[in-house]
């Protein structure tokens, strides 16, 4: 976690980063296949995500590796796993980070998405299991919650692919510059 | 899509104190990090212990201490620790923007996925669903069907009757070399022991077996079971955060261990792991030892009694030997949902392809080491120092074989067992004391190579060192029971 030029070097010259997090169980490792192709073994209840895994993808026609974090509640690391995570946003410089949460629980996700903002992260927040949220009749107005934050929200469902190809795009102008934020901070 | 119209790190704010020390702190950092210097600030008033190395290591003791000024003097306006401040303004910004964006049906929707789920979750219900997920789900299906159905078919059948007579013969044809034929289909050949355990005996239970995880696992059961002994695992010094490490070892106790990195506590950590190296079958396991006493039910019941047994006495032991206080337990419940089709298969096949690439190599690599010790001798050398262990236990020579084989894998020396079952060489009892002592063994190297990993090799060898008398003890004490009670099985 060390801020070494070496490090600065690596960000400049390795392919562009894009880093997903969340809670535990709310579809990161979905997510991760849908950008990537890879098969890990995904489960559906919390804290199976224990390895980091990492690979390549294309979006918008720019290469970029994809890292999947384990599960994090907050930037305040109390488990293992947080740390892991946590070490790895500090570490790998990220030119995006997604931020996966349950539309269900939106009340207890957007802690996190607030200190990710703190942060200066260049954050995407994907509001996954949209489905289920409608499901429950609940209903959450993304571009209210897009303007109040300040970042691109985006609705999916991940498991049918609902709203992949709209966060590939943002994603892609990221990476390209149009919406960069990347270090330094622009203070 | 409108995006950074303002400065978006200031999104939460927090009361006058904290954001004017923040504003001081911000003023003395002067180095660059990744995180925006509004956060690092942030961390260090909630003494984050890895950013305070951090800062200290940067910006030097002098800035460090005009900093740690800062952090004091904020302070002094709360009675908590800023940590709680700082936490409970955020969670309560997050929450009213929440609040504003989500519109909350006038009725809480409780659909009959949810109902589903509270249902498992009370004991009163939970525990008789739970027996019934067991009989129907594990027994039924994974022990009669695949255990005994399917290996049947493929056994007896496919491999018994046409593939290895087939191959036995073409081999004796084409190679006239005694020791070569040993090898290839004699007792414990490649052939006739190694592909055959592996493709008839394993492949079915274990894929019946991975089949109903995948189904239970995909409809979201897991976590509704993780309440339900939440309050149980408390007694035992685990929380039921704890259950996930747990159901993942009945399918593998190695991957399993490498889970337990979910536990808040070393001490947790230690305990799982503990407990997932003694008293979890794994699937493959699991899966041959249904099939083994579907045939005794009586035996089956005594088998699940004394491993729920051993794991709940251990369980307590341990958290009462190793002090500490239990931690908090927070887990999402899904809601139960419909299986869908193709995640089950899909998992199912990942399993089952990730077992099967594991063991298939090491049952053949078993069987040609096993050729090698014959040959010198060192195998009848090593039947020789169990045969009195066996024999203490009540057992017949023969059964040292599968102890031995049992050393290296559970579901090998089960697999073992299976075999002399077959063959009628050990009755009720001895089956049921065997099986109770493999469950109770080390499930496999690579569950020992984990334990190093995660807990440090003196754990992992103290674990070990428990473990192998410890089931001996259990399999003598409970067969010197058994035949003082007079019970036939």
């Amino acid at each position: 976690m060390s801020h070494t030029p070496s490090d600065d070097a690596r960000a400049q010259t390795a392919h562009a980063r894009v880093v997903l997090v969340g809670n535990p169980n709310v579809g990161k490792s979905v997510l991760f296949n849908r950008l990537t192709g890879r098969y890990v073994v995904v489960s559906n209840y919390p804290g199976t995500t224990v390895e980091v895994a990492r690979g390549q993808a294309r979006i918008g026609g720019i290469t970029c590796e994809v890292i999947d974090t384990p599960g994090m509640y907050s930037l305040s690391p109390i488990t293992e796993e947080e740390r892991v995570a946590r070490a790895l946003l500090l570490r790998e410089q990220p030119n995006v980070v997604i931020h996966v949460v349950d539309a269900k629980n939106l009340n207890r996700m957007l802690s996190l998405t607030l200190q990710l903002l703190e942060a200066n992260l260049p954050v995407i927040l994907l509001l996954n299991m949209m489905d289920e949220a409608e499901r429950l009749h609940l209903h959450i107005d993304h571009h209210a919650l897009a303007k109040r934050l300040g970042i691109p929200v985006i609705p999916a469902s991940l498991i049918s692919g609902r709203g992949v190809e709209e966060l590939k795009n943002i994603v892609s102008e990221y990476l390209s510059g149009r919406q960069s934020r990347n270090l330094p901070p622009a203070d | 899509m409108s995006v950074n119209t303002f400065p978006v790190d200031k999104v939460a704010t927090y009361p006058p104190p904290i954001e004017e020390a923040v504003e001081a702190i911000e003023a003395l950092l002067s180095e660059e990090y990744t995180l925006s210097r509004r956060a690092v600030a942030l961390l260090l008033l909630q003494h984050d212990e890895e950013i305070e190395g951090m800062v200290r290591r940067r910006e030097g003791e002098e800035r460090f201490a005009a900093i740690a000024e800062h952090i004091r003097k904020a302070q002094e306006h709360y009675r908590e620790p800023l940590s709680m401040v700082i936490l409970a303004h955020r969670q309560k910004q997050a929450q009213a923007i929440a609040q504003e964006v989500v519109r909350y049906p006038l009725k809480t929707g409780s659909g009959l996925a949810e109902w589903i789920g509270r249902v498992c979750m009370q004991p009163l219900t939970g525990i008789p669903i739970l027996l019934l997920v067991l009989y129907y789900g594990l027994y039924q299906f994974v022990g009669v069907f695949g255990g005994g159905t399917l290996v049947d078919l493929l056994e007896n059948r496919l491999f018994g009757e046409v593939i290895n007579p087939f191959i036995t013969h073409w081999v004796k044809v084409i190679i006239p070399f005694a020791p070569v034929q040993e090898l290839l289909i004699g007792e414990y050949g490649i052939f006739t022991l190694g592909i055959t355990y592996a493709v008839a005996l394993i492949l079915p239970i274990v894929g019946t077996f991975f089949l109903m995880f995948s189904i239970l696992e995909d409809s979201g059961y897991f976590p509704s079971l993780a309440m339900l002994i939440d309050r149980l695992f408390k007694k035992i010094g685990l929380n039921g955060r704890a259950v996930i490490p747990m159901v993942l070892g009945f399918g593998c106790d190695t991957m399993a261990t490498m889970v337990t990195r979910i536990l808040e506590t070393p001490r947790e950590r230690l305990i799982a792991t503990f407990l997932l190296a003694l008293a979890i079958p794994c699937s493959a396991q699991l899966g041959v030892i249904m099939a083994l006493l579907a045939s005794h039910p009586g035996a089956l019941l005594i088998w699940a009694t004394t491993l729920v047994g051993v794991f709940l006495f251990i369980g307590w032991l341990t958290a009462k030997v190793l002090p500490g206080t239990p931690a908090t337990f927070h887990i999402e419940i899904p809601p139960m949902r419909m299986p869908i089709l193709s995640n089950v298969l899909t998992k199912t096949y990942a399993r089952m392809h990730w077992y099967f690439r594991e063991v298939f190599p090491l049952f053949i690599l078993a069987s040609a080491m096993i050729w090698v010790g014959q040959m010198t001798g060192l195998f009848d050398l090593a039947l020789r120092a169990l045969t009195p262990v066996v024999r203490l236990m009540g057992l017949p020579d023969e059964a040292a074989s599968a102890f031995l084989f049992g050393f290296f894998r559970r579901d090998y020396g089960a697999a073992g067992l299976y075999r002399l079952q077959e063959h009628g060489v050990l009755d009720g009892r001895q089956l049921l004391v065997t099986a109770v002592t493999l469950t109770l063994f080390l499930p496999c190297i690579a569950q020992f190579l984990m334990m190093k990993k995660e807990r440090g090799l003196k754990t992992a060898l103290a674990i070990s060192a428990i473990i192998f008398p410890f089931a001996i003890t259990v399999g003598t004490v409970m067969s010197l029971i058994l035949q003082l009670l007079g019970v036939q099985l």
